[in-house]
């Protein structure tokens, strides 16, 4: 089974044209963005919406641009246009080093980085990377548009707080100069899915870790996040002691399941291991951000 | 009902407007409905690149378009990549290609052509990055664009030119190989020409859809097909009860009475013994309504107890497969030479052990597929297949569809990659025919990637367990081997039956081991048929063998390349009667050991070893000493595959060749290899030759390609046949007189018959069946131990790995093989296949394995999961020759499936040799981090 089930397909102009689609056609009517999740899942009939809007029109949302002291990233920015950003070299480093283990170049041509969070595959490298970061999501619905915490975005597995009729428009991330950060990823192959990722942001004010982020994907960590190595690393020096057994707690702050990819031990091992060499070069680079 | 779509765009500079439904993707668009079938599809899940074409300048992943996004964009697929080029360079400096393009020819980075449109076409992108990023990493650009047969080496050079080059004025031009009369089988390819079957259209195809079982083991209580039969455009809706009052069926033709009988047919009947087995098969206008209406067909199953693996399979309480056989064992079967227990038993030493080689499978690029038409009137069957042996799967078509061979013509087109997975005659090609009969008109069937990985045909799948009896000084005297293979559900003609056969053949190897002996135990499972893969049971025992003269060397503390000094076949006598009766018929072994050892700088490995050790680095190496038996027979253990193959050679009027060979091309360049043989006996240009494979209307019979036979058979009988048309030429000039031309002659043999003397024969055509015919011992019988293999060829491997103990991650540092296959028709083919396999072989150990959950579903569906290895994966084998010509015609020995022998067994050689020092050793083919890091753990503890 290659051929996803019959759909009506509309093509969206503009947000608000989006928007009145959703509602017009109801729960069974599905955004599409890159597509590199969704159609998969439709030609294997995993998914069979009955009505696809298609937002790729929508080049109002594909930016990356600093605001209000924030980063912001458009909902329809692709995976590939991240990567080349100069903008998100220079501030959060982590996200090209995210970007750079997600699919293939060619997938990242056309998967977007809206498309990705919404998914919210429990493996999806991003959501890793911006939970570490401290992101907030931008809602945009029929009432107007809400941000949501990190927190509040990724409710589990392929399940976000974008209702039915809503849609995501921006991924926002305050600008911290002196944070630095990291993302290391184990895989099978180049562009798999994780075997286990992490995530790691610091910043130092005189010598003390003042800010962490911790992000980890592929061993369901409630919100991609592991907030007892932040809290072990926030107060104390970014020493190698500190950093080890911070890289520590995050193996055992997830709930990685055995599966083909390997057993839980060694899903732990690995996130302790990657959050620690993440944590090693975040903060040398935000030794160096000082 | 949803409404049509439309789009208007640009197709290779062509504005077309497409109308169609809104699922439709961009891909089958192209293919089916604007007829360029340059863009394939390999797994239609975006995984594999093979169907990448460029939107607006961007290379992206067709399968996971839709046809209606392309409203208002421009699209240049492979047909239209060469007229991108010529705005900034003449095109006629790449012989009218894309830079791209010629790059990948001129590095031979294609064998069977299925992923290499997708290749050209993401390369092109490689050159256009590469202006702003010259440094660009080309394995990591190209790490989602899968290439199954090549090992990537031709590619990632192909890159490296075109990451180099691009921006500095272009590419030096080299001339383009002389490949033939037929344009160049590689050339085709590159421009997106090749014809694979699901390219071939004829009119008002109707397209076939199956479902599969989604239970492993279950009795079928009810099928309810109204819902689906009603769907419009649905021709027919068919069960197996159907279908089995249609055909014939199938069963395994393992002769004699060891085997248990099995009779099946196309779809299940009654029951069902592993998820993906197909159950009922849907008809309609398109494929699309064809899988509508599998959605809408309801089955009750009652599900029965089941077991996934053969060692709970034997046990007494197990449940079986076929109840009427009272066990799952469907063979066994033992032999051995006449002192074997003797031999153990007074044996100073003895290793006793048991290893194991995992599931996996071939994962071809292109999947099955089977086109059939009938003609009523003429009660002809035309079925066109991916199939690696056309002549038998006609026999077995007509038998099943109850027709004269006459009645039946198979043709097997391009090939996308085969691997023995082809070899096979499946029940969907029987499917595909009957219904084509049943309908009267063509139907189709694509397999799936799903299918492909899940339901069509696993490999290797065995289990040994080993008694060793050894000396002091490494001397292995005596092995025993019980060898139990996992059939999976055996409804496969010869299923892993022939694999195990193979197997118990040739576990002494290249080995002067003087006595042996094997049981073997074929058992039955709910999981997917196992069958034929690269290599067919020689990976599994040379794994066996090798460890085995590793585990004596680590017993003894001998250096392992001396173990293998010790026991390597003598120089002499040739042929060498190994104990299951093998004429081995190698070069000698020993100086080509030592040539490996020089080159791979052995002395200074084990320097660097120790090195590496100090420093707290898991570095390790292993040696590999293959005999592989190639162009085999089978002895009446197997059905029908002869040892012999045939070819027809004529000369035209006007002096251009026709040559007709059995064997049937899947990417080891047979048209140019067979011309240049044809051409040298007939003393004209290559050029003027023209190859023809896979079509059964144009030769009586013919044995396929598998089993690293080809160059051997069929260059053989093609050198016969030239030969012959040759001396007949010959014989005319000397009667013409004025010592005639090429030409003339031909012309005169043709067309001026009465000026030749009476009694001459003019025809110049000549065919011919030709079979070396010295595969049995002398005196020897031919059932005793099957296999003996027409000749044999030579690999000494080694290679150094370096395992990182966190990730438990496996590098490859340095790969080295000396390989003496014999006369040559072309090194660089050569070293293609030695490449492609190592590759294969790399993939088995370090990524791939089969794998079922408790309930014997299948974890992996596509790529995403079975992870076949990328560009980034595969680094380059050095590949150094020695030849020894056999005696067979052309003094050939085979060499597809080394790669894939020699790979596994000196992997797990070399990770030992890294990881013995902590005490760990891997018994198992399985090298992948998941397995590895948890030993590591245990060992570095200690």
């Amino acid at each position: 089974m290659q051929v996803p089930a019959s759909f009506d397909y509309e093509r969206a102009a503009s947000v608000d044209h989006a928007l009145s689609l959703l509602r017009r056609h109801g729960p069974e009517a599905r955004l599409i963005a890159g597509g590199h999740s969704l159609i998969p899942m439709m030609k294997l009939r995993l998914a069979q919406p009955e009505v696809l809007i298609d937002i790729n029109d929508l080049s109002d949302l594909s930016y990356i641009r600093i605001a209000d002291n924030r980063l912001c990233i458009g909902a329809m920015t692709r995976h590939a246009d991240l990567l080349a950003s100069p903008l998100v070299a220079e501030h959060y480093p982590m996200l090209v080093e995210a970007e750079e283990v997600i699919a293939d170049p060619i997938v990242r041509n056309r998967g977007s980085v809206g498309g990705s969070l919404c998914q919210a595959d429990p493996s999806e490298d991003l959501s890793a990377a911006f939970a570490a970061l401290g992101a907030s999501f931008v809602v945009a619905g029929e009432a107007g548009r809400r941000e949501v915490q990190g927190e509040d975005f990724h409710l589990g597995p392929y399940t976000t707080a974008v209702e039915a009729d809503e849609m995501l428009v921006e991924v926002r991330i305050p600008l911290r100069p002196s944070m630095g950060s990291a993302y290391e990823k184990l895989e099978r192959r180049a562009g798999d899915w994780a075997v286990a990722a992490a995530a790691a942001a610091i910043r130092l004010e005189d010598g003390v870790i003042a800010e962490a982020g911790i992000g980890l994907s592929a061993v369901n960590a409630a919100h991609f996040r592991s907030p007892q190595a932040e809290r072990r690393l926030v107060g104390n020096p970014a020493d190698q002691a500190t950093l080890a057994e911070a890289a520590s707690l995050a193996g055992a702050d997830c709930n990685p399941s055995a599966d083909q990819r390997g057993p839980v031990d060694y899903k732990r091992h690995l996130v302790s291991e990657l959050t620690l060499r993440a944590l090693v070069r975040a903060a040398a680079s935000a030794n160096r951000r000082i | 009902m949803t409404k049509d779509v439309r789009a208007r765009f640009t197709l290779n500079g062509d504005s077309v407007t497409w109308t169609g439904e809104a699922r439709r993707s961009l891909v089958d668009a192209i293919r089916d409905d604007l007829g360029l079938k340059g863009t394939h599809l390999g797994c239609e899940q975006g995984e594999c690149g093979a169907c990448t074409v460029l939107v607006d300048s961007v290379p992206v992943r067709a399968c996971l378009m839709l046809a209606v996004q392309a409203d208002g964009q421009d699209v240049v697929t492979i047909e239209g990549l060469a007229s991108l080029a010529e705005g900034d360079e003449s095109p006629q400096d790449n012989n009218g290609l894309h830079p791209a393009q010629a790059a990948l020819l001129r590095h031979r980075g294609i064998q069977c052509g299925f992923c290499t449109p997708g290749m050209a076409m993401a390369l092109a992108g490689v050159a256009e990055l590469s202006c702003a990023a010259p440094e660009q990493d080309v394995a990591g650009f190209l790490s989602g664009q899968l290439c199954r047969c090549t090992g990537y080496a031709g590619i990632l050079s192909a890159g490296a030119e075109l990451a180099e080059t691009a921006g500095l004025g272009g590419i030096e031009q080299e001339a383009m190989p002389d490949a033939g009369g037929d344009g160049g089988e590689s050339e085709r390819f590159v421009r997106g020409r090749g014809r694979y079957v699901s390219d071939i259209v004829l009119g008002a195809m109707a397209h076939a859809a199956i479902l599969r079982s989604s239970h492993a083991h279950a009795r079928i209580r009810r099928i309810d097909l109204s819902a689906a039969e009603a769907l419009a455009g649905v021709h027919c809706v068919l069960d197996g009860r159907v279908l089995a009052g249609m055909v014939a069926p199938f069963s395994h033709m393992i002769p004699g009475e060891a085997a248990k009988p099995l009779q099946w047919w196309p779809l299940a009947v009654d029951a069902v013994r592993f998820v993906g087995e197909p159950v009922v098969v849907a008809v309609a206008i398109s494929r699309e309504i064809a899988e509508d209406a599998l959605d809408a067909v309801k089955i009750e199953y009652e599900d029965l107890p089941a077991v996934f693996d053969a060692k709970s399979a034997l046990r007494a309480d197990a449940p079986l497969l076929f109840p009427e056989w009272s066990t799952n064992e469907m063979l066994h079967m033992s032999w051995s030479t006449p002192s074997l227990d003797r031999a153990l038993k007074e044996s100073p030493r003895r290793l006793r052990r048991s290893f194991e080689s995992h599931r996996i499978t071939a994962a071809p690029l292109e999947g099955h597929g089977t086109l059939a038409d009938f003609d009523r009137l003429e009660g002809r069957l035309t079925v066109w297949a991916s199939a690696q042996q056309p002549h038998q799967l006609r026999s077995v078509l007509a038998e099943v569809c109850g027709l004269a061979e006459t009645a039946v013509r198979v043709v097997a087109p391009d090939i996308g990659g085969g691997f023995g997975n082809k070899q096979h005659f499946t029940r969907e090609q029987a499917l595909v025919a009957a219904l084509a009969i049943h309908l009267g008109g063509p139907v189709r069937w694509i397999e799936d990637r799903k299918e492909s990985l899940t339901s069509s045909i696993h490999a290797r799948a065995q289990a040994h367990d080993v008694d060793v009896g050894y000396d002091l000084e490494g001397r292995v005297l005596a092995i025993r081997a019980r060898i139990v293979v996992d059939l999976g559900n055996p409804m496969l003609y010869f299923s892993g039956v022939g694999p195990a056969l193979v197997a118990g053949g040739s576990l002494t190897g290249g080995y002067a081991i003087p006595q042996a002996g094997v049981e073997l135990s074929c058992v039955a499972t709910n999981t997917c048929p196992v069958g034929a893969y690269r290599g067919f049971g020689q990976p599994e025992a040379h794994h066996v063998t090798e460890q085995v003269m590793n585990l004596v060397a680590d017993e003894l503390g001998m250096d392992p390349a001396d173990v293998r000094r010790r026991n390597l076949l003598p120089d002499r006598p040739r042929p060498w009667i190994a104990p299951s009766g093998a004429l081995i018929d190698t070069g000698a072994l020993h100086g080509q050991l030592e040539l490996l050892l020089e080159e791979a700088g052995y002395v200074r490995l084990r320097k660097c070893q120790e090195e590496a050790r100090k420093a707290g680095r898991l570095v390790g190496i292993g040696l590999s000493s293959l005999v592989e038996g190639t162009a085999p027979t089978q002895h009446d253990v197997a059905g029908r595959f002869g040892s012999w193959e045939s070819a027809k050679v004529s000369v035209l009027p006007d002096g251009s060749v026709s040559v007709v060979v059995g064997t049937k091309c899947q990417g080891q360049s047979h048209r140019s290899s067979f011309a240049k043989l044809a051409a040298e006996a007939l003393g004209v240009q290559r050029s003027r030759v023209r190859v023809t494979e896979g079509d059964t209307d144009q030769l009586p019979y013919g044995m396929g390609t598998w089993g690293s036979r080809s160059t051997v058979m069929g260059g053989g009988a093609v050198l016969r046949a030239a030969r012959e048309v040759a001396a007949t030429m010959a014989k005319l000039a000397a009667e013409m007189g004025g010592n005639p031309s090429f030409d003339q002659v031909a012309a005169e043999a043709w067309w001026h018959t009465n000026r030749l003397a009476r009694g001459t024969d003019p025809g110049l055509t000549s065919t011919v069946t030709y079979t070396p015919g010295q595969t049995l011992p002398p005196g020897g019988s031919s059932e005793k131990w099957s296999n003996h293999d027409e000749t044999y060829a030579s690999h000494m491997t080694a290679v150094v790995v370096e395992v990182h103990p966190t990730t438990g991650k496996v590098d490859v540092l340095e790969a080295v093989v000396v390989s003496d296959c014999g006369q040559m028709i072309d090194p660089e083919v050569v070293k293609g296949q030695l490449q492609g396999g190592f590759a294969q072989g790399l993939g088995a150990v370090l990524l791939e394995e089969v794998l079922y959950d408790s309930q014997g579903r299948p974890a992996w569906e596509g790529f995403s999961g079975y992870s076949i290895p990328q560009a980034g994966d595969v680094p380059q084998i050095r590949v150094v020759f020695r030849s020894t010509p056999s005696e067979t015609e052309g003094g050939f020995r085979g060499v597809g499936e080394a790669g894939t022998i020699f790979t596994p067994a000196a992997m797990v050689g070399a990770v030992n040799d890294a990881l013995a020092p902590f005490g760990i050793w891997v018994d198992s083919t399985r090298l992948h981090p998941r397995h590895l890091r948890p030993l590591l753990r245990k060992g570095l503890q200690r």
